[in-house]
């Protein structure tokens, strides 16, 4: 068989054209290989626009897209439709970007978690309005630059997950493309539950987080075992820490990027301890109910 | 096709693979893949962003630059 | 089984909507539509109707997940009024341009500043370019009866374009007319279930509209299904007079016209006490008209131009305003527009009354009746445009 129809075959059976307009060494595509195979096919996927877009429009399962301040909530009529129709069946998965999520959308997947919705709802987060041309969102973390941020972001990244978990679905986690067999492992759970998930994944943006393409995998996994990235899940409100608890030092995590190149080093300083902090207090807490 | 657009085109020294798979796992364009034949790279959609390189284990994907 | 009961407009809408057999509701409450949906969620939660009534968080939501739920394939229902309709303004322009034949009421109710509950026509007619069809209601029948024929016309596939009931807040909404109720099988009869031919999101039958790249053409295509639409209305309307003996006349009603060389033009809810003036006019020998504008989108040009030639002075009662415009108020500018190169046209004024749903009296209406006639008589109006509530014409609520 050629190899490129060998190729095509692949591409039909991860539900996936290869090709898509994404930057070289984006994450978006790389994420959708691994939700589609962890879902499976019987799903209709929602999504929302800029980045996530330019993966969508390959996926070769039903779906459909509005806007980034439409997070959830075409989703939430898709699930309705759905369950009109008798077909519950369906797994319906709605990804927006951390622009939507974090900034336009918040009250729409506020609101999706509280009606619990019964959809998984990702968070595809490369940490900035990326397809527009790098612009900050309530999800840049401290310190990095962007064009409206240039000498780097004042205020702390907003911590999604936890504010989702406080509305108490049945299910949120934290997932990386670094780690796909943690983040297949989470998607299929959720798939098996009723209800509203939320999967918070992060991907890597060579061109927004500046660095080599080739080292889009090396860097993602920098930010999970730092623990600036922590990997966990709260089912059933019950924290469960996936992370190692080893930490490498966050400085090999900034040095990997151009973004950070301008923190001071009392920036860097208070970023360890913020993310000491929350190592510590994530490890106490595993396996307990969280303070919701 | 995707030529136009790359720089660097990944190949691969078939007897160096150890067949791990991981270059498929991360392929953001899932151009690559791990098949009876061993390393199939799907040059039409590659974009030569050198992840597949930089996560072999035992270095048998190389980067080259694209001819033209 | 049919009955007649009174009825309010809300109620009547909700009935219509079950009637219509509407899968899904997405429904965020505003006054004046708040009793509307409640009396869904009363109809659902006692299993009298089946349908997955969703209770967004605002009305931008409300629309987007109808918009979901239409392109999954399933019949959608929603309401609102005002305030909301301005929060849904982004999400309210795909369906037309998407082709999502969506069902809604919008509840008149007039837009703050200065914030009022009460009704005037800002909040639909400020769509009017959107690409949405727009129906406006008189009283409960009228209402229960367009929004099930409202599907019937949205859901032909020479149309395929969302249609917005409209009907004034209080007015209509809260005031209780006798109402037939028909009997669910022959409103089957008359609505088929809903399935779009370029859309569905189910696996096994996954469609989607092909993304027009050209904008031009895009716009073009709906503007064409709106001239389609004019033609399916008639139809439709013809349809359920045969089988439920009423007829609107589709989308305008000339009323008392008969050798008038003046007619009135009203929409809506002030429509009913219009019908009463001119009753009284003509009983006293004065030759006034009046046409009951139905149809405000797509706006009956071919019919209007066809009829104008009989009139010598059209009073446009304008519910609404729209600041610096060419002169003065909505429908009087889309008349105007309309009328202006055919041989014989009538002279037109503009009448603001009714705005932020003060009554529009029987006072205000003989004043506006009488300037026409006088019109009609001496060739031109008084005023092109009067805001007929800063005459002293007897007390107004």
């Amino acid at each position: 068989m050629s190899t490129d129809k060998r190729f095509d075959e692949y591409y039909d059976r991860v539900h996936l054209q290869g090709g898509t307009t994404c930057c070289p060494g984006c994450g978006g595509p790389l994420l959708w290989r691994m939700i589609l195979d962890a879902v499976g096919s019987n799903t209709v996927v929602y999504g929302d626009g800029p980045c996530a877009m330019c993966a969508i429009r390959n996926i070769k399962l039903p779906n459909f897209s509005i806007h980034f301040s439409f997070a959830a909530d075409g989703a939430t009529g898709i699930v309705a439709g759905l369950r009109a129709k008798g077909r519950e069946d369906i797994t319906v998965v709605s990804s927006a970007g951390d622009g939507s999520i974090g900034d336009i959308s918040l009250g729409k997947v506020s609101a999706a978690a509280e009606r619990n919705e019964n959809m998984i709802q990702i968070c595809v987060d490369n940490e900035a309005y990326m397809n527009t041309g790098i612009q900050k969102s309530g999800l840049t973390p401290f310190g990095a630059w962007t064009t409206t941020t240039p000498r780097g972001k004042e205020a702390m990244k907003k911590d999604i997950p936890m504010i989702i978990a406080a509305h108490k679905p049945p299910y949120v986690a934290t997932a990386s493309v670094a780690y796909p067999n943690d983040l297949k492992a989470k998607l299929r759970k959720a798939k098996e539950i009723k209800g509203f998930k939320y999967i918070h994944t992060v991907i890597p943006c060579p061109t927004g987080w500046r660095f080599d393409p080739a080292k889009a995998i090396e860097v993602t996994k920098l930010g999970v075992d730092t623990w600036v990235w922590p990997l966990y899940e709260i089912e059933a409100n019950i924290l469960k820490v996936n992370s190692r608890s080893e930490q490498k030092p966050v400085r090999e995590y900034l040095d990997a990027q151009g973004r950070f190149r301008g923190m001071s080093p009392e920036q860097i300083d208070f970023l360890q301890g913020e993310t000491d902090t929350r190592r510590k207090n994530l490890l106490d807490a595993n396996g307990k109910r969280l303070f919701l | 096709m995707s030529s136009i657009v790359r720089s660097f085109r990944p190949t691969v020294d078939q007897k160096k693979c150890v067949k791990c798979g991981l270059c498929q796992t991360y392929c953001p364009e899932g151009t690559v893949i791990l098949t009876d034949e061993g390393i199939l790279f799907d040059y039409r959609f590659c974009k030569g962003c050198g992840v597949c390189a930089n996560e072999c284990r035992v270095k048998a994907i190389e980067m080259v630059r694209e001819e033209g | 089984m049919s009955f007649t009961r009174m009825m309010e407009g809300n109620e009547a809408a909700a009935w219509s909507a079950k009637l219509s057999r509407a899968e899904v509701i997405p429904a965020y409450p505003i006054t004046p539509q708040t009793e509307l949906i409640s009396s869904l969620a009363s109809m659902i939660a006692d299993g009298k109707m089946k349908a997955e009534y969703i209770k967004v968080e605002g009305e931008h939501t409300a629309m987007a997940a109808a918009i979901g739920a239409s392109v999954t394939g399933a019949r959608v229902f929603t309401a609102s009024s005002s305030q909301g309709i301005l929060f849904m303004e982004e999400p309210f322009w795909m369906p037309p341009g998407m082709r999502l034949p969506i069902g809604m009421c919008i509840v008149n109710r007039s837009i703050a500043p200065l914030g009022t509950l009460r009704p005037d026509h800002m909040d639909s007619m400020l769509q009017r370019d959107t690409g949405w069809i727009q129906l406006y209601c008189e009283d409960s029948q009228e209402v229960l009866d367009t929004i099930i024929m409202g599907y019937r016309i949205g859901e032909d596939k020479r149309v395929y374009l969302p249609v917005a009931t409209c009907y004034d807040g209080y007015f209509v909404s809260a005031t209780a007319t006798p109402t037939n109720v028909p009997d669910q099988s022959e409103v089957d009869d008359f609505l088929p279930p809903y399935k779009h031919e370029w859309y569905s999101l189910l696996p096994e039958d996954f469609r989607m509209h092909g993304r027009e790249t050209n904008m031009a053409k895009a716009r073009y295509e709906v503007q064409q299904a709106q001239e389609t639409a004019k033609a399916v209305i008639e139809e439709v309307e013809k349809d359920w007079k045969k089988r439920f003996g009423r007829y609107y006349d589709g989308m305008i009603e000339e009323y008392q016209c008969k050798d008038a060389d003046a007619v009135l033009m009203t929409m809506g809810s002030m429509t009913g006490t219009a019908r009463d003036v001119v009753d009284e006019m003509r009983a006293n020998g004065k030759k006034i008209g009046l046409i009951k504008l139905r149809c405000f989108r797509p706006f009956p040009r071919e019919e209007l131009r066809r009829i104008a030639k009989k009139y010598k002075a059209i009073g446009v009662a304008d519910r609404n305003t729209s600041f610096g415009s060419a002169g003065g108020g909505i429908v009087a500018t889309d008349l105007a527009r309309a009328l202006y190169d055919i041989d014989e046209r009538p002279v037109i004024a503009d009448f603001h009354v009714g705005l932020g749903g003060t009554d529009v009296t029987m006072n205000q209406i003989e004043y506006m009746a009488k300037q026409t006639l006088r019109a009609a008589k001496a060739g031109k109006f008084k005023k092109a445009v009067d805001w007929v509530e800063f005459h002293d014409l007897g007390p107004v609520m």
